[in-house]
């Protein structure tokens, strides 16, 4: 069974009718021809506001933890659109107790070309994270290929030094202004890091070092969580290729732990989580 | 008659500049982002972009500065501030709307301290701003009642020729007369008039006196309002931080037990952080209230105290918000019928 666009708008329009789901979350026309943003519906009504087309790039699961909303879901259950980036970041809000993953409809879609108006769209099957799986490991089992593993390549033929020199001189242009992290669904810490002063854990100031602290902490903190759905590098107001250090360590982690992030619901974090029987013994 | 400035002449102009000790700064881009850097050749210029993606206040408040370094001895502590180095400075090539901006900002950095960082940079510097005869889709300087040429804050205005070769100069304030005079014969002289490209047309988007009556209403303040417009605000700082006029500031001290570095960081009202207390409470619990903040303080309480909106319509936030949120949208709707 391949849904269709209308089935999802029938669907949605249904859960809002019987009063199952308190919102849904979407997308609508952004302020300019080519922009599209997130939308909260609550009423039938307004559901003709909503759009989906290859423009809606935003990983929309980021609301799902934002507080100020989800004290207004009233114990009701939430239908969400998202591609498969965002159903992995659902899998990995439920397995790291932040959500129930029984209280979230999942409307999945993907873009054939993402980030272009005529992409064409297709439909996922399923409403329950669970039933995501084979889109997830399809995503899995084709890897990463994409024009980053390339750029990463390259990278890894640089020296250290020539390779320090490149992310200093990235990070150098960050402000601090934290777009990265706000709009991550994986940030979802009521008290980041770099938020707490006693003791200050990383320097507040957007310095060189400062800067390098911030985003090797985040980059580290992402390690085997992060989904690749390029929130936190489309945000950047200083254009830093955030998903290349993000990549390199999804990489990293699929090779050595076979563990592609977000691939269930109840899969166990890598970097926090141990085997008696690890080879390695700094651990225990 | 009319004094030009050739684009082929620029750099011999920094030649003069660096030559007399002063340094030059200007709109400079890679293949990521935008800013106004240190030049020191005419060809690391970019005039064709509607604005840099950073706004003119980094050269004159940076997003980090130390202001002193201490030390603490069992007896005693040794304090020493640190002391700008004193560079004239040249700013060529500033938008109108971000020359603006710095005199927004004197207002309240001079207000109850002076801060003497912001002004020791005021009085070096000297802004040659170049009239904007394009526009995008953000631009708003009619709306707040300013324009693509205006002169406020300028020392000189530059308007592009008709056959893009150069500019047509005019002098705005003594500073900027010492300027031209100082260069002299790198301007050349025309006995006639010479054509120059119209300033872009930049729509107005909403009235600002309505928005102004709008939030003095008393019935505005705890409206949900707020609540709606700001619902998909994610409380990221990018809106503050590209504002050419946001001038919140941290004090945070780096360092050990006995030696640090007191330095001065930008900070945002969009932070739940911003205005926690050590207690935990925090008055402005949410992003509503956060989003509320930023507008009443723009159009609000700084009209209030200053006499000025502390907006220059540069358009920035709705720019590069994340969301797509911005201020635009909240004015729009609060000069028509919103906010009820």
């Amino acid at each position: 069974m391949g849904n269709t666009l209308e089935e999802h708008i029938k669907r949605t329009r249904q859960l809002l009718e019987c009063g199952e789901v308190a919102m849904v979350i979407g997308y609508e026309r952004g302020s300019v021809e080519n922009r599209r943003r997130a939308t909260f519906v609550k009423e039938v009504s307004e559901l003709e506001r909503m759009v989906l087309d290859g423009l809606c790039c935003e990983n929309l699961a980021n609301y799902l933890v934002r507080e100020e909303l989800l004290r207004s879901f009233d114990g009701k259950k939430v239908a969400i659109f998202l591609t498969t980036a965002g159903v992995r970041s659902v899998n990995i809000l439920a397995a790291e107790g932040q959500i129930n993953p029984d209280c979230v409809i999942i409307l999945g879609f993907e873009a054939e070309k993402p980030g272009e108006l005529d992409s064409a769209i297709k439909m996922l099957d399923g409403e329950h994270v669970d039933h995501y799986a084979d889109s997830i490991q399809q995503l899995k089992s084709r890897g990463f290929v994409n024009d980053r593993a390339q750029v990463i390549v390259k990278l890894e033929m640089m020296s250290a030094e020539e390779r320090f020199a490149f992310w200093r001189e990235q990070f150098s242009r960050c402000v601090k202004c934290y777009a990265c992290r706000q709009v991550c669904p994986m940030c979802y810490c009521r008290r980041c890091i770099v938020d707490c002063n006693q003791p200050q854990w990383i320097n507040a100031s957007a310095h060189d070092l400062g800067n390098l602290e911030w985003n090797l902490v985040r980059a580290f903190h992402l390690a085997g969580r992060c989904v690749g759905c390029g929130n936190c590098e489309r945000a950047c107001p200083a254009g830093i290729p955030l998903m290349l250090l993000n990549q390199r360590m999804a990489q990293e982690v699929l090779k050595e732990f076979n563990h592609f992030a977000g691939e269930s619901s109840t899969q166990l974090p890598v970097l926090a989580d141990f085997k008696k029987d690890d080879p390695e013994t700094f651990i225990l | 008659m009319a004094q030009i400035l050739e684009k082929n002449k620029l750099d011999e102009m920094i030649a003069r500049l660096n030559g007399d000790g002063c340094e030059v700064f200007g709109p400079r881009k890679n293949d990521t982002s935008s800013w106004y850097g240190k030049i020191s050749r005419a060809e690391e210029f970019c005039f064709d972009q509607i604005l840099p993606d950073r706004p003119l206040k980094e050269l004159f408040f940076p997003r980090t500065e130390p202001m002193m370094k201490y030390e603490i001895k069992k007896q005693q502590v040794d304090a020493e501030n640190y002391v700008l180095p004193k560079k004239q400075r040249v700013i060529f090539g500033a938008r109108p709307c971000d020359a603006v901006s710095l005199t927004i900002d004197d207002a309240l950095f001079a207000w109850d301290a002076c801060d003497e960082f912001w002004f020791e940079r005021r009085e070096n510097s000297v802004i040659v701003s170049i009239a904007c005869n394009k526009k995008d889709d953000f631009c708003m300087c009619t709306s707040l009642k300013s324009s693509p040429d205006v002169s406020t804050g300028s020392d000189v205005l530059l308007h592009e020729l008709v056959d893009s070769a150069g500019w047509r100069v005019s002098a705005i304030t003594p500073a900027g007369q010492d300027f031209i005079d100082k260069l002299g014969d790198v301007f050349s002289t025309t006995s006639t008039d010479v054509s120059v490209k119209p300033p872009a047309e930049v729509p107005v988007k909403f009235d600002l006196d309505a928005v102004i009556r709008k939030l003095n209403s008393p019935e505005i303040f705890e409206s949900d309002f707020w609540k709606t417009i700001s619902v998909r605000c994610v409380g990221c700082g990018v809106c503050t931080f590209v504002c050419p006029t946001c001038h919140c500031f941290d004090i945070q001290d780096e360092g050990d037990v006995y030696h640090g570095v007191r330095r001065k960081n930008w900070d945002s009202c969009s932070f739940a952080m911003f205005t926690r207390h050590a207690s935990g409470h925090n008055p402005r619990p949410d992003q509503a209230s956060r989003w509320r903040q930023r507008i009443m303080h723009k159009f609000n309480y700084y009209l209030e105290r200053f006499g000025q909106i502390s907006c220059t319509g540069c358009g920035r936030c709705s720019r590069v918000c994340p969301v797509d949120m911005g201020v635009t949208q909240t004015l729009v709707t609060l000069s028509t019928n919103g906010g009820k």
